[in-house]
């Protein structure tokens, strides 16, 4: 959404200029003699933006107008009447015309920075808004018009406005410029933060220092929608980030601990230069280096080959410290039995790597989960980047709290998950209850008819064995059970 | 015995571990068919003389020849050697992620290259030789000592080796689950399996061994027949080494 309305919003501007100088050029070009000339060319029409993300123009609350135009008549202009949109409020108090010139500091060129207020009055009927001058004003003046506290009808749209000018001659001349705003439809979100702020209750708690600045009820809830977008770019990120980093982490765990010393090498530079420097800088060197370099990445898929490089190199060092825990007799008896290298390590050590490693694989995707929030630095739209966006508006550090909830979402279940992990980890070396992950569909065997074989071997040890095993079966299914 | 095919020859082996000389020339012939258990004192080397049979040492000098084969000499296909000699350690190590049937399945799927089919069925057979048939979907942490070990039996058993070592199968087991892996080897042996067993049980040696081999820092002390061995001692060291278990 963010991206969208600006793009929308420059192209609108850029068509608004285009525009004003097609029309500008209109007037002494070769059609000039077509068209009744155009009395002004209009520079900028514009409203306040009065959302709480700071960029859209929302209905049903207060904004200002903002219309700039350049005169072009070679009769004065003496006022002015501005049609707004069916739905919209408006008054006249605060409204102001203003004679922008030529403050000299330029020379040759008028930069508009001299403000003189002109004497206006004026006049409201049904959607008309009406100006007269008293002040005399230049043929070619630039002047800058502002109404105050407007508003928009809610359901918003690309409202259209309705202009003409009177002339010192006695004409009046209709502006054919393209007067249009546009206007977001006021979210339910924003309803309800306007709702809240009429509260009583909402206003006795915002009373209270602290807890407007933290925790200000319209903002929170106001700012909860836009910095969910954020949510949804860090949640991709790292979904993206986090499965291509895994591969990348058993590979160079296997490079480290090759038995080539120029790959082991490789590894071993490449994980210590990741893990040996911020990620923050590296941030920096790729998001302001490369486009130096004249490489261009979109800033998020950067930063998923960002995350993605950086999570390898600690997974390496996961898998690393897994595959050297699972004991050498494992690969022995792998190896006895014929199996090569490679078989052994895919098929008798990764498996048992891996569930090891979950609870420290599960607290690196919560660390890289975090990380994303550093990626705001280089303009990328995530959790931290939207809430710094509101913060920098409102004023208010709620939306920094509306964040943290964000990140919260997501770190807590997870961290509680890696605790509910390590406590199976550990009930299974005490017990030695593991949790079979090979699907067991396929064996048809009768479990319980083995009385004639152990009977023949040990009758006594079979019948305890037996009581034993039952038991750790009944272990087995109320873990299933409490998991499941 | 001598009549019969000479699976493993040992030719003045030497193993050393840095400075420190585990194996001073071994000479031995293992024949078809035969059970021949190693005693001896801790550090004697018996261990490793088993494990440079299966090449899991790389041997610091001499020759063994597999089936005639000489498997020190350099390109020897190390994968499929193994894959003719089982191997029983002292800690089990069976596949913890793995249930007993994936345990013996695993590699005659990824050596032998056999069907799933082919090798669960040998698999169903080879547990049920060892007595493990009934336990066949429970996981190695589910299982006894005694219990592991008779599916690792089963796990070496189903690769159809030519030869089995035991390296101090019961060692690591309680007492009481000793009789029933000590069975399995038994009959095993009784079937006719060569088998080359590294032990601390005299009884075992006594009764299933056909050829007993007595180490001392690295070097054959004395080699008889179970008979010969327990009965007539030659040695003084084998005299105060079955001493030392007598008592």
């Amino acid at each position: 959404m963010g991206y969208a309305s600006a793009i929308k919003s420059a192209l609108f501007k850029l068509i608004l200029v285009l525009l004003a100088i097609a029309l500008a050029s209109g007037i002494f070009g070769s059609y000039a003699s077509c068209f009744v000339a155009e009395a002004l060319s209009t520079q900028r029409f514009s409203a306040r933006p009065n959302s709480d993300n700071g960029n859209d123009v929302l209905g049903g609350e207060k904004t200002r107008i903002n219309w700039e135009f350049q005169a072009n008549e070679s009769a004065p202009i003496t006022g002015f009447t501005l049609v707004f949109p069916e739905g919209t409020t408006f008054n006249e108090e605060d409204a102001s015309v203003t004679l922008m010139d030529d403050s000299g500091t330029t020379p040759g060129e008028n930069d508009h920075l001299k403000r003189v207020p002109i004497q206006t009055v004026y006049s409201i009927d049904n959607l008309d808004f009406s100006a007269k001058f008293l002040n005399e004003v230049s043929a070619d003046a630039y002047l800058e018009i502002r109404v105050q506290n407007v508003i928009f009808p809610q359901n918003g749209g690309e409202l259209m406005f309705k202009a003409s000018v009177n002339l010192a001659n006695g004409d009046i001349v209709e502006v054919r410029d393209l007067l249009q705003i546009n206007v977001k439809s006021f979210s339910f979100a924003d309803k309800l933060a306007k709702d809240l702020s009429e509260q009583d209750w909402v206003k006795a708690w915002n009373s209270n220092d602290f807890l407007r600045l933290f925790f200000n009820p319209p903002v929170l809830v106001s700012s909860f929608p836009v910095v969910m977008q954020g949510f949804f770019t860090a949640l991709a990120l790292v979904l993206c980030a986090y499965p291509c980093a895994i591969p990348l982490g058993l590979l160079l765990a296997l490079m480290r601990m090759s038995k080539l010393r120029l790959i082991r090498a490789i590894g071993s530079i490449y994980v210590n230069i990741i893990r040996g420097t911020p990620f923050f800088l590296q941030l920096y060197v790729a998001f302001f280096g490369l486009p130096l370099a004249g490489v261009q990445i979109p800033s998020f898929i950067l930063g998923f080959i960002m995350l993605f490089l950086n999570s390898g190199a600690y997974l390496c060092e996961i898998f690393r410290a897994g595959i050297q825990s699972i004991p050498d007799g494992q690969t022995e008896a792998s190896r006895s039995l014929g199996m090569s290298s490679f078989q052994t390590m895919f098929f008798i050590i990764i498996p048992q790597t891996i569930r090891r490693v979950i609870p420290t694989m599960t607290n690196e995707f919560i660390l890289l989960y975090k990380d994303t929030s550093l990626l705001a630095a280089v303009g990328v739209m995530e959790v931290v980047m939207y809430a710094k966006t509101i913060v920098a508006s409102t004023g208010s550090i709620t939306p920094y709290i509306v964040a943290a909830f964000f990140y919260l979402i997501i770190t807590i279940p997870l961290a509680s998950l890696v605790g509910v992990l390590e406590r199976k980890l550990d009930v299974s070396k005490a017990a030695n209850n593991q949790v079979n992950v090979l699907d067991e569909n396929d064996i048809s065997v009768n479990v319980k008819d083995e009385s004639d074989i152990d009977g023949s071997i040990a009758p006594s040890i079979a019948l305890g064995q037996t009581q034993v095993t039952l038991q750790e079966d009944k272990n087995l299914q109320n873990d299933g059970a409490k998991n499941g | 015995m001598d009549n019969k095919e000479v699976i493993y020859q040992t030719v003045d082996l030497h193993k050393s571990f840095g400075e420190l000389n585990v194996l001073n020339g071994i000479d031995l012939d293992i024949h078809k068919g035969e059970v021949v258990v190693i005693l001896g004192p801790s550090g004697c080397g018996k261990s490793t003389y088993l494990r440079c049979l299966n090449l899991l040492e790389n041997v610091t000098s001499g020759k063994i020849y597999f089936e005639g084969n000489d498997i020190t000499s350099k390109g020897v296909n190390v994968n499929k050697l193994r894959s003719k000699v089982g191997m029983v350690f002292q800690q089990f190590n069976l596949f913890p992620h793995m249930n007993a049937l994936k345990n013996v399945m695993v590699a005659q799927q990824r050596v032998l290259k056999r069907s799933k089919e082919e090798a669960k069925e040998n698999a169903l057979r080879n547990l049920d030789v060892v007595g493990m048939k009934g336990r066949a979907n429970y996981l190695p942490s589910q299982l006894s000592g005694g219990q592991q070990q008779r599916v690792a039996i089963a796990r070496a058993l189903a690769m159809d080796p030519h030869v089995i070592l035991f390296d101090e199968a019961t060692s690591a087991l309680d007492p009481e689950l000793v009789r029933e892996v000590l069975q399995v080897m038994k009959e095993l042996a009784q079937s006719g399996m060569t088998m080359v067993v590294v032990t601390h049980e005299m009884q075992f040696a006594r009764d299933v061994g056909d050829t007993i081999v007595l180490l001392n820092d690295g070097k054959i002390e004395e080699k008889a027949s179970a008979y010969e061995f327990f009965n007539n001692p030659k040695s003084q060291i084998t005299k105060d080494f079955l001493g030392h278990y007598s008592e």
